[in-house]
């Protein structure tokens, strides 16, 4: 008896905080509408609500608490009603109620909702009793699954909402067209018009090879082309040039591959002519010893402009033009 | 034919080699006048090599590359930001016609000589380029790296080639701008096709893109510098992603 009394005591306490606490904030809320009216923004009406909400989700739980004994087996019965100030009801109720008279003992200590509310009440048990508790669940799924269809809509709008924006910049470069375009400086992929380019095949001269080759819009590009403006600047070959360190040693590369080249018919020309110079020495003494075509006084170049190996080149092309 | 020059011969009174061929001396460079091999061709004899003093390092020039590409339309954010990036200079557009060469010898791989020339700017020199095979090994090297020789020559160079045995095998047009930062050369230019064989005016777009090289010509072994271009290529990110691309494995 006296544990319950106790806990009805307690637990009437933390409904009573509870209660303040809610009263608070509703109050808060109707200020803010009625003096804020103007600058009310969407989201701090729902701030407001959420809090409501809040507060009433701990005041259910503060009444299924298991300590809360059950409000429903007390009842409170008037003993006294009198049409005269009671100073300490004033002081309790907040200055609320000042009379616990007639008037305000039906609503204060009402058990029932009003007849009207109580009617439509009862109309909405019979129709959900109605249903049958299949068709009852059934409903219940679907609402539920509507609702996280909807949800999920409205949370992937406002992803692709955010992201959209920055869609259309990452799309600056195509490593497809990247690789057609390294390919085509390195070794003519899709270059070269009258011999095919080894990928492409024999017999397919002319065609495109990587798949993002513009066709048939020469005529703009020609335009854009012949339109360029020429410019007084300095040209790219000048600035590999200030960077390049060194002038004629080839790499040994070279060496013998223009070894190989004297097996190339056209040496054969020249040696039949006799007296015309070789191009290129055939081994390594050859290369040591003193070119037959090279003026045999070893006039030193007073010009660098006219090597020697130019007048031989001179002389070659004159004995290869026939004619 | 009168004009084939390496940059720096000067002031040495003696023959020097034909560009074909290779001496096993090693180079010797004569303070601030030349830079090339010589061998006096009268004597037989090389210059004593106690007089010159043969300084390592600057024999053999590589090229650092790293490309990308960039679509037409985010062309104009590319050059803005390039513009901010780099030196400070008048944008510098260039309009250049490459013709590649090769040489198909007894082996299996062709030699390949770039030959370029400016169609805007007249009276430049016309360029010749080799480039090696890119050096592999080294994953941690951010660039492509490649020997790289580069020489000026006179406007008769095809006629020289198509002489040496040289036959063209493709040919381009490159149209773009290009930008300098320190030693780092950065190219954003677009690549046409020629349509008819030896006439630049046919020309289409060989794609909607842009080709975007970053590259530094340094000599050997400076891998630092890959760390300069890469820390350059991360600021040209989102935009352009700047990478090594390997041509072989594009083939």
């Amino acid at each position: 008896m006296q544990r319950e009394e106790k806990q009805l005591e307690a637990s009437l306490d933390a409904l009573l905080s509870q209660v303040a606490d809610l009263k608070n904030s509703l109050g808060s809320f109707i200020c803010k509408l009625e003096n804020e009216y103007g600058r009310l923004t969407w989201p701090s009406v729902l701030d407001s609500f959420a809090l409501l909400s809040g507060q009433l989700n701990t005041l259910n739980k503060v009444l299924k608490h298991e300590k809360t004994p059950l409000f429903r087996n007390q009842v409170i019965i008037p003993l006294v009603l009198s049409p005269d100030r009671d100073e300490d009801l004033m002081r309790q109720t907040e200055g609320r109620v000042p009379v616990f008279s007639h008037e305000v003992v039906p609503d204060h200590l009402r058990t029932k909702p009003d007849p009207e509310v109580e009617e439509q009440e009862k109309q909405l048990t019979t129709d959900a009793a109605r249903i049958g508790a299949d068709a009852a669940q059934k409903q219940i799924q679907s609402l539920n699954k509507m609702c996280s269809n909807l949800l999920e809509k409205i949370s992937k709008e406002e992803r692709e909402s955010e992201s959209g924006g920055l869609r259309p910049n990452k799309q600056t470069f195509n490593p497809t067209d990247t690789n057609a375009l390294v390919a085509a400086v390195a070794f003519g992929k899709g270059l070269s018009n009258w011999r095919p380019s080894g990928s492409s095949g024999p017999g397919q001269p002319g065609q495109p090879g990587a798949g993002t080759i513009l066709a048939g819009t020469s005529g703009l590009q020609q335009v854009q082309m012949a339109g360029a403006p020429s410019q007084q600047q300095p040209m790219l070959s000048g600035v590999q040039m200030a960077q390049a360190g060194q002038p004629g040693k080839m790499p040994s590369g070279i060496k013998t591959n223009i070894k190989s080249a004297s097996m190339h018919p056209y040496q054969r020309v020249l040696s039949q002519d006799g007296g015309c110079y070789e191009l290129v020495p055939r081994d390594d003494e050859a290369r040591r010893s003193p070119d037959p075509g090279l003026p045999s006084d070893g006039v030193p170049l007073a010009n660098d402009l006219h090597p020697p190996d130019l007048r031989v080149l001179r002389s070659v092309t004159w004995a290869s033009h026939h004619g | 034919m009168r004009k084939i020059l390496s940059p720096r011969v000067r002031g040495y009174r003696q023959d020097f080699l034909k560009i074909a061929q290779v001496y096993p001396v090693p180079y010797l460079t004569g303070g601030s006048e030349s830079s090339c091999v010589v061998f006096n061709l009268d004597t037989m004899e090389a210059p004593p090599v106690t007089m010159m003093p043969v300084t390592g390092g600057t024999i053999n020039m590589m090229e650092y590359l790293l490309q990308g590409s960039v679509l037409d339309h985010s062309l104009e954010s590319l050059i803005h930001r390039l513009r901010g990036l780099c030196d400070n200079m008048e944008p510098e557009t260039f309009l250049d016609h490459e013709m590649v060469f090769l040489l198909k010898g007894q082996q299996a791989s062709p030699f390949v000589l770039r030959a370029r020339r400016s169609m805007d700017r007249a009276g430049a020199p016309w360029h010749l380029r080799y480039l090696g095979q890119p050096e592999m090994g080294d994953k941690n090297r951010h660039a492509l790296v490649r020997n790289c020789v580069d020489i000026a020559t006179s406007e008769n160079l095809t006629d020289f080639l198509m002489e040496m045995g040289f036959r063209m095998d493709h040919e381009f047009v490159a149209k773009g701008h290009l930008f300098r930062k320190g030693i780092m050369k950065i190219m954003v230019y677009k690549i046409f096709r020629i349509l008819v064989p030896g006439n630049t005016d046919s020309t289409e777009a060989l794609s909607l893109s842009y080709l975007v090289e970053l590259s530094v010509v340094a000599p050997a072994g400076q891998d630092v510098v890959s760390d300069d271009m890469k820390n350059f290529a991360e600021q040209l990110k989102p935009l352009v992603h700047l990478e090594k691309i390997d041509p072989k494995r594009l083939m």
